[in-house]
């Protein structure tokens, strides 16, 4: 194949839902044997373009070829068969069956299963990316970077020689980032197509050949990476000069939340928390670095009055907590923007009206006596709306029509919108473009300055340096200081992330 | 006492054949509530027909086309208009029990004194045990037993990996009115005639076997024999003095009830159910 004819070549590709368009005249060439990124805030069109590629949406006009062939998916089946595959952000693995069976599913090797042979070939599979796994157990126990490997491997059983990821490292630590990468380079080499949707330029720049931007649905720029520095391609993204904020160095002296001794068990009874002691100070924005499942959750859990401790003090504000429940947690000013907003922080069949005073429903200002006041409660949905300019259709409308970005968007500014003393913000940009992180860091630093405290785990160590006032770290549930002459050390950082001695 | 574990066998039989049914349609994601009217409509048909022909095996053939077609209007209902899948279930039970009665007043021929025609007994006993464990392997070893798995626990997971929901619920369905056509037929063939709501419970009691036994074939056989054991007992101890005490007949045939609900109290929340069931 020359490489005058792209892998994929998209032209004009129109994408109208109803009156809104959503693609206008959108072309794309990925060249075979490289790492394609596609990068635009919420809403450009990213997810839209790959799904028309994929076969999941049918433009409404424009053509698509692969390698020089036309072709005109119907559904993703087909389009499995072409070797295109997708990795969706939401990853579609079940967790109830084992690894292997989800590995199949969708492309089992015939009517009645050869399981030693499906087995080798996954052992063959997975070694050959380096990655291993024990197929026969269930998947639910798989990490984030877990299933996404599994999700690469799902491709690479069914042959697929272009893949689409998007978001891949929305749930990644950095080393598991770096490895991602590192697997994602040798498929190219070996002739893959791969095409990442992604929000982080870094690993744009790091890792990718070349990148097409979109903004508003419209083709803004593509070209090869060596041509563009960060700061070009984040005014391309944005489409005005971002303004990088100095952060004034902020040192708390008033102690807010104490935290002492804490020691919280995980699901399996493991000790999840060890021992864990940290002050914030009045004001201050503190990010935890760490990787994905070493005892984040269970500390913000602890913290946030969803289970209970086996040990230790919580001092809030100087008044002790440690045994008061959720409520009595809220109504103190505890809030949360959770980490995983499907289960912990929308009802998705409830109305926006419904979701903004979800968890808020017994503040007074959202409630006449004991019913709920619905004026009060819709003024407040539209306040929150408004903050991080969530896109809606109505506020009566069900939580699900909202794009996965703005349900973030809402979530975050329900959380620092009545009295917030005590902010647990569990990877608050997921899902966020560069502006939405930026108006979520802010909004959280301005929190905390008026009187109270944000805690914030985030698996992105550049995002925690560059918004927080200092970053602690946790590995095997022990909580870390950072050392005084290495707090913005990147590298150090990094090691006492994975454990690794200074 | 050998004759007690005969009789737990041969009741149980039937509600073994059930709850398979029930399995393949709950695995889908398909609450089945409606096994007991798909038992009944097929117990009525097998004797109708039966009585008619003279013959078993157009009777049962007959019965079982009755039962599928009774499962393909459950699809309809709960695939096609998405109604809910527990009122659906109920009113399918509310329709084979009129169905039933109209069909059983009307057509019954008063002149036939004979027994139902029907296959001996012992030949539903190897279709139950051969299909408990072919089930058993169609679960665990086949593409079909992966995919009913898996859109049983996560329906939308499953199409974005290119399985079609509604596909292989239609084929669970139409097993499930298979089982429940073999149950039907061979509870009307062993009592010799139709009496009006003959499964009496049956279809329930097999589903609570089935969530008794986590879902899984080779569990959910062995609480139908547990529950077939607790019927034959009651036979078994009808109108013997306990103690001294003279109980009323009542007590006794309440027995299986008591203990399906008491299992099912002690058993209900430790088994994990189907994650996708009721799920569009």
């Amino acid at each position: 194949m020359s490489q005058e004819t792209p892998a994929v070549q998209m032209t004009d590709i129109v994408q109208k839902f109803g009156s809104f368009t959503a693609l206008d005249h959108v072309s794309l060439a990925v060249q075979k044997g490289g790492i394609h990124a596609l990068v635009g805030e919420n809403g450009a069109g990213k997810t839209t373009l790959m799904k028309v590629l994929y076969g999941a949406l049918k433009q409404t006009s424009g053509h698509v070829e692969l390698s020089g062939r036309p072709i005109q998916f119907r559904n993703q089946a087909e389009a499995i068969q072409n070797g295109i595959g997708m990795v969706s952000q939401h990853y579609a693995i079940i967790p109830e069956l084992t690894c292997l069976q989800n590995l199949m599913l969708g492309a089992e090797p015939g009517w009645a299963i050869p399981v030693k042979k499906a087995e080798e070939r996954a052992y063959d599979l997975a070694s050959k990316m380096g990655f291993s796994f024990d197929w026969n157990s269930p998947a639910a126990g798989l990490s984030p970077a877990g299933a996404q490997k599994l999700e690469i491997l799902k491709l690479l059983w069914r042959k697929a020689s272009i893949m689409i990821l998007d978001e891949p490292t929305a749930m990644l630590s950095p080393s598991d980032s770096d490895a991602l990468y590192d697997s994602l380079k040798s498929l190219a080499e070996g002739g893959a197509t791969i095409i990442v949707v992604t929000h982080r330029l870094p690993e744009v720049m790091e890792s990718c050949q070349n990148v097409t931007v979109l903004r508003g649905g419209k083709l803004i720029d593509s070209r090869p990476v060596s041509d563009v520095t960060t700061a070009e391609l984040a005014n391309l993204i944005v489409g005005r000069s971002l303004e990088i904020p100095t952060k004034e160095g902020f040192l708390g002296s008033n102690p807010w939340l104490q935290v002492k001794g804490l020691t919280v068990k995980g699901d399996r009874g493991n000790e999840a928390v060890r021992n864990a002691s940290f002050t914030l100070c009045k004001g201050e924005v503190v990010g935890i670095a760490g990787v994905d499942g070493n005892g984040q959750r269970e500390l913000f859990q602890a913290l946030s009055g969803n289970r209970k401790p086996q040990g230790g003090q919580i001092v809030l504000a100087g008044k002790d907590v440690t045994k008061e429940g959720q409520a009595q947690r809220i109504q103190a000013g505890v809030r949360q923007i959770p980490e995983d907003r499907h289960a912990e922080g929308v009802i998705e069949e409830w109305s926006l009206a419904e979701n903004a005073s979800l968890g808020l429903q017994r503040h007074p200002t959202l409630r006449k006596g004991s019913f709920i006041d619905r004026k009060a409660r819709l003024d407040f949905a539209s306040k929150i709306a408004e903050r991080f300019r969530t896109k809606h259709s109505g506020f009566q409308k069900p939580m699900k029509s909202l794009s996965g970005g703005n349900q973030q968007r809402f979530v975050a500014a329900r959380a620092l919108a009545i009295d917030p003393k005590l902010v647990l913000a569990f990877q608050p940009t997921r899902g966020l473009d560069i502006d939405g992180t930026q108006q979520v860091y802010n909004a959280l630093r301005a929190t905390a300055r008026s009187g109270g405290a944000a805690l914030v785990v985030s698996f992105d160590l550049d995002e925690l340096l560059e918004h927080c006032d200092r970053v602690m770290v946790i590995c095997h549930g022990v909580l870390s200081e950072v050392p005084e002459n290495q707090t913005r050390d990147r590298a150090a950082i990094g090691r006492l992330m994975v454990g690794a001695e200074l | 006492m050998l004759s007690l574990f005969v009789l737990s066998l041969t009741l149980s039989v039937p509600l073994i054949l059930a709850a398979l049914g029930g399995l393949t349609s709950e695995r889908s994601g398909v609450i089945n509530i409606g096994l007991e009217g798909k038992m009944l409509v097929a117990a009525c048909i097998t004797g109708l027909v039966g009585m008619a022909s003279g013959n078993a095996f157009v009777g049962f053939l007959c019965g079982s086309g009755a039962a599928v077609a009774m499962s393909l209007l459950h699809y309809l209902v709960t695939q096609a208009f998405r109604v809910d899948h527990i009122i659906s279930g109920m009113g399918l039970n509310a329709l084979a029990v009129g169905l039933t009665s109209v069909l059983h007043k009307r057509l019954t021929n008063p002149d036939f004194t004979d027994r139902i025609p029907g296959f001996p007994v012992q030949v539903y006993w190897v279709i139950a045990g051969a299909a408990v464990v072919g089930i058993a392997w169609y679960l665990n070893r086949t593409k079909g037993g992966l995919r009913l798995s898996a859109v049983g626990n996560d329906p939308d997971k499953a199409r974005q990996m290119g399985v079609q929901p509604t596909l292989v619920r239609f084929y669970a369905l139409v097993a499930t009115g298979l089982f429940c056509g073999l149950a039907g037929s061979l509870i009307v063939t062993n009592a010799g005639s139709f009496t009006e709501n003959m499964t009496a419970g049956k279809g329930y009691i097999a589903l609570a076997a089935l969530i008794l036994g986590g879902w899984r074939p080779l569990p959910a056989l062995l609480a139908c024999i547990l529950f077939g054991f607790f019927e034959a007992l009651q036979i078994q101890l009808q109108g013997q003095a306990i103690l001294g005490v003279d109980l009323p007949s009542w007590v006794w045939q309440s027995l299986p009830y008591f203990v399906t609900i008491v299992a099912l109290a002690g058993f209900l929340g430790k088994n994990q159910a189907p994650a996708g069931l009721g799920r569009p």
